[in-house]
């Protein structure tokens, strides 16, 4: 009895010295993870998902630390992404918010970030109003819509064949859409090319047939229509302008990058679809190319913008965490800023002055692709590389 | 609006956009009236509104779009996938509609509101998130001339098939014993019933019927805009606005309403695009505000 009494004690003080410290070595750093996987833009959400556990898996640890990401579905809804923000940081103990697809998702979480106190960092959101909006709101990922506009009419100007045209502008109806129009038009005005309706037309989110805007810009006689569509809608306007008999007689120039396996369904009728982006996996580096692999050979699906983009977003964050040094927010969100991470599209580094990125990148235009390991029959072809001093803002 | 520049365009130019701006009023209408009148035909007959109609149409969608992946002649899966649909139809009238029959209508709304999510969720699960197109014959890709305008030849096709459809419907329940049976069965069931014939094939017929159509408006539907998740769902709305508007029960109204819906979201998206969809139920509201029953009134299944 006295033995099995000292045995057991002596394996009592054991657990007690040992446990707690077992535990804080391995107790994780939470990342909360928002982003749509319902919804119109459920594929591109599923992507941005996919480039943020690449990057997770790939760092491995922070601070010593597994990082731990914790997803929830925004439903591309403000209010829904609001409560899940708030479930993921009050609940979860999540440390960084990263993510968001949507502008107007990203501008409702950006107003509750002083509620919230933790950095968040978005990969996708691409208003201008997110430029020095708070210190603890961050964007590392997609182009920014006035980068884009910018991408774009530098690409319109140095082709012949396009800086004559008259452009017709029709967007989404949300706070993006709207942002991303006026951007063009107000610098395409600048650089003298034409713009048919200043005002450009509003198409709700939900629109399925385009046969209405289609019949629209045939009767306004423009001969470029300028879209800001949400990612997948891209290929579904391009088909039905192919269907009008249009392709090639009215030039597309798209304000954000059509999705990959979206440009796989929609086949011949979307090629020809010029515009600014980040990334195309056509960006031939080694560094690109190596990432694209382990993409396609993890997921096995075709590497797109909205994958790599949070991917480098996310490695920002997991090393501004690491230069921190600890998960205070106010630590994090002043290591965010100046960070930058070489990747698939080189260097990509966030202002100090406003926390939106700086970084290199490409004109594309979409078109039969070739030979290629994922077995992509349209690709969006690189036809010229920006710097990020071409693109601004200035600092 | 600038139309054309040059004054020996103006006349082409201004037809080519009227003839546009109807042709594509036709098509959106044809679309509304075929998932409609599908929903009309349940709820007529037996007075089930199929909150699940809209997901079915989007399996027909998807039906056809494998089928046509596959290999199958689009032909050939226009006749196929609407059977399919049926069949899944046919299976839930009889696991899920018939045993609520008796009880209220509450019920069955809430069951197939639940079977809307379900065949989503299944949808996504088999076919993923990425949009699909359907591909069509040679002869039906491409634009013809008319009167101004080039205008897609597929979207021709659908008005034939449409009118076609509608045209065989009027027959089927018109001219055949089945159909005058559906139609009495809609008014007079008890009669129905006294002459010794089973209301609850009459209801399980109805049904199918209903799915039949959704499924046919799917696979018409699929290659004019675009197959994905979301597609049930908006659909099921326009459909109720139509049948709403229509009259609940009442073919007739639906034919009427989907007419009206159809012109008056095309010349609303092509003059006021940013208002468009609030004009649409706007109607709705001053049309439902001075005839409560909708143009044709309720229960009128003719």
């Amino acid at each position: 009895m006295k033995r099995f009494i000292t045995i057991s004690l002596s394996l009592m003080i054991a657990v007690l010295l040992f446990a707690p410290q077992q535990v804080f070595a391995e107790k994780p750093v939470k990342i909360g993870v928002l982003v749509p996987l319902t919804g119109i833009v459920a594929q591109g959400g599923l992507e941005m998902k996919y480039g943020i556990e690449m990057a997770a898996e790939e760092k491995g640890t922070v601070l010593g630390r597994p990082i731990e990401l914790v997803v929830e579905d925004t439903q591309i809804k403000a209010p829904v992404a609001v409560t899940k923000a708030e479930k993921l940081v009050y609940k979860d103990d999540c440390k960084a918010l990263i993510g968001v697809f949507s502008s107007g998702v990203g501008l409702a979480i950006a107003k509750n970030i002083d509620k919230l106190n933790v950095p968040f960092l978005t990969t996708h959101v691409m208003t201008t109003a997110l430029y020095g909006l708070h210190p603890l709101v961050f964007r590392s990922g997609q182009l920014a819509n006035d980068q884009t506009a910018v991408g774009n009419i530098n690409g319109i100007l140095a082709r012949p064949d396009l800086k004559d045209k008259t452009y017709y502008v029709i967007v989404h109806d949300y706070a993006w859409g709207h942002d991303g129009g006026k951007r063009f038009i107000d610098l395409a005005k600048a650089n003298g090319i034409k713009i048919f309706n200043e005002d450009y037309d509003k198409a709700p989110t939900s629109t399925k047939d385009w046969s209405s805007y289609i019949s629209k810009i045939k009767a306004s006689g423009a001969d470029g229509v300028y879209i800001v569509f949400i990612t997948n809608v891209i290929p579904t306007f391009a088909k039905q302008m192919s269907d009008f008999g249009l392709q090639g007689k009215i030039k597309i120039i798209s304000a954000a990058a059509p999705g990959p396996l979206e440009l796989e369904a929609g086949g011949e009728a979307c090629y020809g679809i010029f515009g600014a982006s980040d990334w195309s996996w056509d960006v031939n580096t080694p560094v690109s190319d190596a990432w694209e692999l382990r993409f396609w050979n993890k997921f096995k699906t075709i590497p797109s913008d909205a994958a790599v983009h949070s991917y480098v977003g996310a490695m920002n964050l997991f090393n501004a965490i690491e230069k921190a040094g600890n998960t205070d927010a106010k630590a994090i969100a002043d290591a965010l800023r100046g960070i930058s991470y070489d990747g698939p599209y080189g260097n990509v580094r966030i202002s100090a002055k406003d926390n939106c990125m700086r970084n290199d990148a490409v004109l594309t235009e979409t078109m039969a692709a070739p030979e290629n390991p994922f077995g992509a029959k349209v690709y969006m072809k690189v036809l010229k590389t920006f710097t990020a001093a071409e693109l601004g803002p200035a600092e | 609006m600038q139309i054309h520049r040059t004054g020996k365009h103006i006349m082409g130019g201004t037809l080519g956009i009227i003839v546009d701006i109807s042709l594509n009023s036709l098509v959106l209408s044809g679309v509304f009236l075929i998932v409609a009148i599908g929903l009309n035909i349940i709820y007529g007959l037996s007075r089930i509104m199929n909150m699940g109609h809209g997901a079915l149409y989007a399996v027909g969608a998807y039906t056809g779009y494998t089928l046509v992946a596959t290999g199958l002649n689009y032909f050939a899966a226009l006749i196929i996938a609407p059977i399919v649909v049926g069949a899944v139809g046919l299976l839930i009238e009889r696991t899920i509609i018939a045993p609520m029959r008796k009880r209220s209508m509450v019920y069955t709304l809430i069951l197939t509101y639940g079977l809307m999510f379900f065949l989503d969720g299944m949808i996504k699960y088999v076919w993923g998130n990425k949009p699909c197109f359907i591909d069509l014959p040679a002869f039906l890709k491409g634009t013809i001339p008319i009167l101004g305008t080039q205008y897609p030849i597929f979207r021709l096709a659908t008005l034939f098939f449409i009118a076609a459809i509608m045209g065989g419907l009027m027959l089927f329940l018109n001219k055949t014993k089945v159909g005058i049976i559906l139609r009495a069965s809609s008014t007079i069931p008890e009669m129905v019933s006294c002459l010794g014939i089973n209301m609850n094939y009459v209801h399980m017929g109805a049904f199918v019927l209903g799915c039949i159509m959704a499924g046919v408006a799917g696979i018409i539907a699929g290659p004019l805009t675009t197959i994905d998740p979301l597609m049930g769902g908006e659909m099921l709305i326009s459909s109720f606005v139509v049948i709403v508007i229509g009259g609940l029960g009442s073919l007739r109204g639906a034919v009427i309403a989907a007419i009206l819906i159809g012109f008056v979201q095309t010349l609303a998206e092509f003059f006021i695009t940013d208002l468009a969809m609030v004009i649409v139920y706007i109607l709705m509201a001053v049309i439902l505000a001075f005839m409560p029953r909708g143009l044709l009134g309720e229960g009128k299944f003719e």
